[in-house]
Formats: structure tokens, C-alpha cells, sequence
């Protein structure tokens, strides 16, 4: 329990600094927003008056009259209050609204990718450490560290053009458009297909995996139990996954949360080449017509996803690892 | 021809470096792959004589031919050239980005490392910070604001955000020198603690810096392929990044204009996995315990050989028998 509070009290504080960041970097950049705002607008043929100015400083939560401190505090009221401001390139809409809007599929489709890869990494790690020194081991490490080492532009293109410009599978949307489904299985599978092609790019960036899950199982490997467990007679299989990936695979439950930053900038991208509509696309909407407010919220609610699912680990830790209950009780 | 050459020939091929080679192959084709790609680029002039910007009247969007090895863009730019010259400005962005955030790593790294306290406490917190916001997310934004992005801005935006990680590694490794011999030894010499921490403690660490180095390079060009996919840059450049927005653009995705993607997504995957290869050997060399990944090749290969001759030997056996 104090394990777990230890750690709440370190998201809840990374929370904070991350809302720090996105108060202040937009102010201590060359251009602020607001003037950038404001030139865009006069450049258009909009009238920029004193009224114009304390409009769009309002928009933007900018007050050039209360210290800077004040507006911070006033700022972090104002996200727990669930008032993100408004988008203006999706107007009536909220900047909560729209980033949830997006949230749900990109979620999705990085879930998905996250546990079939993390299925994948695991057993091929396993398999390759048993395997050490073979062919097969030296084929898929350095195989999927080069696989993970391409960007995942790149990937997502090659993809597209190999599968998607072939009307093998999809080109875009994450369900088809205009399409009833009969049945709620119809329904699933048009999603699984749309899905595909954005959930095998997002693996194979994260197929460096294999690497981290071999390692530790060498080091499980070398261990005496294992030893011991050979001089039994134990099956290869039990002493492959009942003695050696259990340990394993502890570390690597870690260093996934870790890597879910990089696969969740991946999978942005991603979306973005195969027009699926999670948050990638609403970002790169808000970057091109310089939306600030809903840049700022994409950047908290991408970091919010990121804290739940480092939490997430944490738990998952805590119930596979005995170690870390008894360290807490202490 | 002289009987001098062969017994020159014979010591290069013995020396260290070249045996280093010969035993690792991973490491001669990452070495071979990045060779020829920076001689490709470096020397661009040398293997086209077109200019990447000479836009060519009539041939728009062509596929490959004899004039135009790759074919052209959407607007008659010939595709081979600007390749190989808009090599050379990724290269260049992912060597500097790169440089920048292993300096700024080292740095803070070492520095919060040695120094422990509340300097510690400092960094450690900005490091965790910008550890927890999605990186690309995090550049995009930074590129955002600052509005108007050249290949010297993106590095200096990769270096500024992407420093944490190598810091983090830095620093716990520096933690663990720290209470070594030689560094109690230094300080009671009364070395200066610029000296102990630069001199005394990173040549420990400089195969982990150099691993660092070369894998940052590799996300800077995978970082600023991307920022300029999306759109940050001046379409008019040429770099790899800029290509692949330029293709998108044109709908090469949608009509398979193959050709358009092909120059750049081989030189960005080629040279990644260049240098992909070459960190394998980094890391194999200054971690022993990965040494043992050779020793079991040997191992296999004995073993394999041991099977034949006991595979020979019954049935030699059961010849006799009969």
C-alpha cells in the first residue's frame, strides 16, 4: 500500500511539472501566442483593435495585468474544473471534447498494438534466450532492433503503399464509412480490419522489445535455480516458462511503461498516414492552423495517458511480484 | 607483383582492426552500409549531375527511366539527385541533433550524478518531467511555437528534448563510480571537480556515451524525418524528411508513386540499420557478458561439427554391424 501511494504521490507530482510545462513554454518562447494569433488574423484582413486584443488574450488564458504566478494558479483551477478552453478549429466544440473524441480510437489502437506486441516480444524473447547464440537468435535481435530503429513514418508508408494501395486493406478511416453494420460481429470486424495495418506498424516499432525480454531471461537463465531445476529433469517447457519468463518478465512490465511515450509519438504518426481519426490527426489539424489551446490540451491528455499507464504497470508489478508487497509492508 | 606486397597485404589482413572486422560481421556491413551511404551523399556531385532544385519541364511525375534514375516528383525534380543531396542535410541534422543531446546529457548526467543534493533532486525532477510528456508530441508543440522551423532550429529542438535519457543512464552510472578509489583518491589529491568529473570519471563510461551517440543519431533523423513529414520545414528544401511530405502531398501514397518514396525511405531505413549494426558491436565490446553471444556461435559450431563426425562414426558402426 505505501508502495503504491509512493508512487501516486510521484505521478501526481510529475502531473503537476507537466502542467508547469505547458503553462510556461508557450511563454517563454520568442513569439507568443497571442501575437502570432493576432498577426494570422490582421495578415487575413481582420480588424485589431484594443477590444480584438483582450479577446483573444481571454481566449488564450493570457492576462498581461496579473503576475505570472496568479495566471498559473488560475490555469491549473481551471484544467481540474474540466475548462480547457475552447478549439477554435473545431469552434462550438471544447478542447476536452475534441482530444476525447480522439482519445477513444487512439486508445484503442495503441492497447491493441501494446498487448499483441507485448505477447510477441515476450515469447520471442523467451524463445531466442533459450536459443542463445543460434542462428535464429542472431536473425531476430538484430532483425528487430533494425525494425524498431526505422521510423515509424517510414514503416507506415511502406505499409500503406505495399498493402493499402493495393485495396488489400484499407486506406483510411477506422470504420467504414456510411456502413451499417448488420450484427455487432460485423461491426467488430469491420473495425479489426480498418485496424490492422495502424496496429501492425505500431508493433513492429515496439519489436526492440525482444531485446530487453532477452536479456533478462539470460540473466534468468545463469541463475542456480534454473540449474537446479535442469538437474531435476524439469521438461525444457516448464523450466523455460514456469521458472525463468516468470522472473523475466518482471523488468520488462517496467520498461513497457517506459516505452509507451515513444510508441504513443509513433502511433500518432501513424494515424496521420493511415487518416485514422484518433489524436494524431486532431494534432496535426491544431499544429497546421496553430490552434494553441488544443495543442496544449493534446500535449496534457497524451501525458495524462502516459502517467495511467505507468500506473497501470505499477499495479501489475505489485500483484506479479510478491517482493514489492512485502517491501511495502515493511 | 613483389614479394614485399603479400607479406604487407598479410599484415593488414592479421592486424587488430581488420581480425576485429572479420570476426564480426555485423559490424562490417553496419560499417560498409554507413560508408557508402555518407560517400553517396558526401559526394553527391560525383554521382549526378543534375541539380535537385532544376525543376525539368514535361517530365512531371514520371517514373523511373534512363534519364532520371528514380523518375521525377510532381514537380520535375529529379529524384536521384535530390536523394543523394537531401542526404546530406539529414545526416547532417541527426549528427548535430545528436552531438547536442549527448553534451546536454553528459552534462546534467555526470554533473547531478557527482554532485548528489539538491542539484540532484533539480535535475532528476526536470529529467522525470520530460521523460513523462510523449516525446514527439513534446518536439511538434516546441516546433509549433516557435513557428517557421529551419534543419538548425530542429536540431536544437531534438537536443533540448530528447537530453533526458541519456542523462538518466549517465547518472546512474556516474552514482555508481562515484564512491570508487579513484575518486576518493582524486579528491584527496585535491584535483578540481570539473577535472574528477570529466577527466576521472567519463573515460569510464565512453562506450555507453558512444552507444548513446550513435542511437541518438538515429532518433534525430527519425525525429526531424518526421517533423518535417508533418510539415515543420521549407517545402522548397531538399531533405528526406521533406521529400516524404512532398510525396505525401502529391498523393503519391493514394496513386502508388512507388518511385517518389523509394530514395528516401532507403536511405533513412539503410543507414539506420547501419548504424543499428555498428552499435550492436559498440555494445558488444564494452559489455563482456554479451561477448558470450560469439563464444556460443563457437560453441554451436563445434557441436555441429561433433554430431557429423558421431553421426559418421554409427554409422560406420552399423555398416560394420552388418
Amino acid at each position: 500500500m505505501k508502495y503504491i501511494l509512493k508512487r501516486l504521490w510521484f505521478y501526481i507530482m510529475a502531473f503537476f511539472g507537466a502542467l508547469a510545462l505547458n503553462f510556461f513554454l508557450p511563454r517563454m518562447m520568442p513569439g507568443n501566442p497571442v501575437q502570432m494569433y493576432l498577426s494570422n488574423l490582421y495578415t487575413s484582413g481582420g480588424v485589431i483593435d484594443n477590444a480584438t486584443i483582450a479577446a483573444v488574450e481571454k481566449l488564450f488564458g493570457y492576462d498581461s495585468n496579473k503576475p505570472i504566478i496568479i495566471s498559473f494558479f488560475n490555469y491549473i483551477g481551471s484544467i481540474f474544473k474540466g475548462n480547457w478552453g475552447v478549439s477554435f478549429t473545431f469552434f462550438p466544440q471544447t478542447v476536452l471534447e475534441s482530444t476525447q473524441r480522439g482519445l477513444r480510437w487512439t486508445v484503442f489502437l495503441l492497447g491493441t498494438a501494446l498487448i499483441i506486441g507485448f505477447i510477441i516480444n515476450s515469447l520471442l524473447g523467451i524463445l531466442v534466450a533459450w536459443k542463445r547464440g543460434s542462428r535464429l537468435d542472431t536473425t531476430l535481435t538484430v532483425g528487430g532492433q533494425i525494425m524498431a530503429n526505422i521510423p515509424s513514418v517510414v514503416i507506415a508508408i511502406i505499409l500503406s503503399i505495399t498493402l493499402a494501395a493495393t485495396n488489400i486493406f484499407p486506406r483510411g478511416y477506422a470504420v467504414t464509412p456510411l456502413f451499417f453494420a448488420e450484427n455487432v460481429f460485423q461491426y467488430i470486424g469491420d473495425i479489426a480490419y480498418h485496424a490492422f495495418l495502424p496496429v501492425l506498424a505500431v508493433i513492429i516499432t515496439g519489436l526492440g522489445g525482444i531485446m530487453g525480454m532477452r536479456a533478462n531471461m539470460i540473466n534468468q537463465l545463469g541463475e542456480d535455480y534454473i540449474v537446479m531445476g535442469i538437474a531435476k529433469g524439469v521438461p525444457d517447457k516448464k523450466i523455460m516458462f514456469g521458472y525463468g519468463a516468470r522472473n523475466a518478465l518482471l523488468p520488462v512490465v517496467t520498461s513497457l511503461a517506459m516505452q509507451i511515450g515513444f510508441l504513443l509519438g509513433g502511433s500518432l504518426i501513424i494515424e496521420l498516414v493511415f487518416n485514422y481519426p484518433g489524436l494524431g490527426q486532431i494534432m496535426v489539424m491544431a499544429i497546421s492552423r496553430r490552434d494553441y489551446p488544443l495543442m496544449q490540451g493534446i500535449l496534457l491528455m497524451t501525458t495524462i495517458l502516459m502517467l495511467s499507464a505507468n500506473f497501470i504497470a505499477d499495479i501489475a508489478i505489485l500483484i506479479l511480484d510478491p517482493r514489492t508487497r512485502r517491501q511495502g509492508g515493511n | 607483383m613483389f614479394k614485399g606486397d603479400g607479406v604487407y597485404m598479410k599484415k593488414i589482413w592479421n592486424s587488430n582492426i581488420v581480425r576485429f572486422f572479420r570476426n564480426s560481421p555485423k559490424t562490417s556491413i553496419g560499417a560498409i552500409l554507413v560508408i557508402i551511404i555518407l560517400f553517396l551523399t558526401v559526394g553527391a556531385s560525383l554521382f549526378t549531375s543534375i541539380d535537385p532544385t532544376n525543376r525539368f519541364d514535361n517530365e512531371y511525375h514520371s517514373p523511373p527511366s534512363n534519364t532520371h534514375i528514380l523518375g521525377t516528383t510532381q514537380l520535375g525534380n529529379d529524384l536521384f539527385s535530390q536523394t543523394l543531396y537531401g542526404g546530406r542535410v539529414s545526416i547532417l541534422v541527426g549528427i548535430f541533433a545528436g552531438v547536442l543531446t549527448v553534451f546536454l546529457g553528459i552534462i546534467f548526467g555526470i554533473s547531478s550524478g557527482y554532485f548528489g543534493g539538491w542539484y540532484d533532486n533539480l535535475i532528476t525532477t526536470i529529467i522525470n518531467i520530460i521523460m513523462v510528456v510523449p516525446n514527439i508530441v513534446l518536439l511538434l508543440i516546441v516546433a509549433a511555437l516557435i513557428d517557421g522551423v529551419s534543419p538548425f532550429l530542429i536540431c536544437i529542438i531534438i537536443g533540448l528534448t530528447s537530453w533526458p535519457w541519456n542523462a538518466r543512464v549517465l547518472r546512474a552510472q556516474t552514482m555508481s563510480l562515484r564512491n570508487r578509489e579513484f575518486v576518493y583518491s582524486a579528491e584527496t589529491l585535491g584535483e578540481s571537480k570539473l577535472r574528477i568529473m570529466f577527466v576521472e570519471i567519463m573515460p569510464n563510461m565512453l562506450s555507453i556515451i558512444s552507444s548513446a551517440f550513435v542511437s541518438t543519431i538515429i532518433y534525430a533523423i527519425t525525429a526531424s524525418a518526421t517533423l518535417e513529414f508533418i510539415g515543420f520545414g521549407n517545402p522548397l528544401s531538399c531533405t528526406w524528411g521533406i521529400m516524404l511530405f512532398n510525396a505525401n502531398k502529391s498523393g503519391a501514397l493514394t496513386s502508388g508513386a512507388w518511385w517518389e518514396l523509394l530514395g528516401p525511405i532507403s536511405g533513412i531505413v539503410l543507414f539506420g540499420a547501419g548504424l543499428t549494426l555498428i552499435n550492436f558491436s559498440i555494445d558488444e565490446v564494452s559489455n563482456p557478458k554479451l561477448k558470450a553471444q560469439r563464444i556460443m556461435r563457437a560453441y554451436y559450431k563445434v557441436k555441429k561439427a561433433q554430431a557429423k563426425i558421431i553421426k559418421k562414426l554409427s554409422l560406420n558402426n552399423t555398416r560394420m554391424e552388418g
